[in-house]
């Protein structure tokens, strides 16, 4: 199935919260200003019906996305006010893929756990919440993955400050 | 030992007793089995047989620091790292030599400016005896590093008193 097909799959099956959808397109030559959009097709989706809408998206029988490919955060920059959560499923059945993403504030982030849909969330989940400061709610197991357990600050925000030193060794 | 056996027979050998232990530790420098990043493949080649480390008497990787004389630190240090890289160079019996391999291990390396984890050199850790440059360097590095150690070994004052620096 394309894009366009899953899309009305998920709006014939009626899966929450989808607040839009996204393509890329090229950039006008008329329009200077006008840069046009690279990448993924993806369906923006509000984040407090992720877990919904990703359970709709993997018991579905045409649509079947058995796998979480991955599962990221993207800091846009300081100017920005939020922060994107992102979603890569793929279905092996069906040999399709399906970008969903959702925006959270910076200020409060804290998104649904979705490791209750796909298990393989869990350490991709933990990874995110280090990284980005996001908090998710109702982890199974919410401990740092990669980073030592009394690490301070998020190091893949774009406001990130490099530490002085950690534990008594320097880092000038 | 065919060779000293029919030299030496009802002979003495004479030496020096600083010349003899370090001569003995030079020889058989041991280091411990472990790596940290792209430099342990290096590594790994020069314990092969094309390079082969043994002719320099270095070859018994060790699977305990309780056993080597030698740490080769091969690979990028970060700060979850260092707490067990400090604690594993403690557990060695002295005497005990580091040789910091490769850019990451003598300086932070490519991580240097937005490595957020990583140690700026493994120095800052643990005493650092040979630096070789390189990303990762090549085994010839590596043995020209372990030649180095063994020049430092050979002067190393064991019962005589260091020579005063005044």
């Amino acid at each position: 199935m394309d894009f366009t097909g899953i899309c009305d799959r998920l709006k014939a099956i009626g899966a929450p919260g989808i607040l839009g959808v996204d393509e890329p397109r090229e950039k006008n030559p008329e329009d200077k200003k006008d840069l046009g959009r690279a990448g993924d097709s993806f369906v923006l989706v509000d984040p407090e019906e992720l877990e919904g809408f990703l359970r709709f998206c993997r018991d579905d029988t045409e649509l079947q996305f058995e796998l979480l490919c991955d599962l990221t955060a993207t800091d846009p920059g300081n100017d920005d006010e939020e922060l994107w959560l992102n979603y890569n499923l793929l279905s092996i059945a069906h040999k399709h893929r399906l970008a969903v993403k959702a925006k959270i504030s910076k200020e409060n982030s804290n998104a649904p756990s979705v490791a209750d849909v796909y298990r393989a969330a869990q350490w991709h989940e933990r990874e995110a919440a280090e990284m980005f400061g996001i908090t998710y709610r109702n982890h199974p197991d919410p401990r740092h993955i990669l980073l030592p357990d009394d690490w301070i600050g998020y190091p893949l925000r774009k406001d990130y400050e490099y530490p002085k030193e950690y534990r008594g060794i320097s880092c000038e | 030992m065919g060779f000293l056996e029919n030299q030496l027979e009802e002979n003495l050998l004479t030496t020096k007793v600083d010349w003899m232990i370090n001569w003995c530790r030079l020889m058989s420098i041991w280091p411990m089995t472990f790596g940290l990043a792209c430099c342990a493949i290096e590594m790994m080649a020069v314990g092969a047989a094309h390079h082969d480390i043994d002719r320099f008497g270095a070859g018994a990787f060790r699977a305990t620091p309780r056993q080597a004389d030698l740490m080769i630190v091969a690979g990028t240090v970060n700060f979850k790292m260092a707490e067990r890289i400090k604690r594993l160079y403690d557990q060695m019996p002295s005497p005990k030599y580091v040789i910091a391999m490769g850019a990451c291990a003598t300086g932070g390396g490519p991580y240097y400016k937005y490595g957020y984890t990583v140690v700026k050199g493994v120095d800052r850790v643990v005493p650092v005896d040979v630096y070789i440059a390189g990303c990762p360097p090549r085994p010839e590095a590596l043995l020209e590093g372990l030649m180095k150690l063994q020049d430092k070994i050979r002067r190393s004052p064991v019962i005589r008193k260091p020579a005063r620096t005044a």
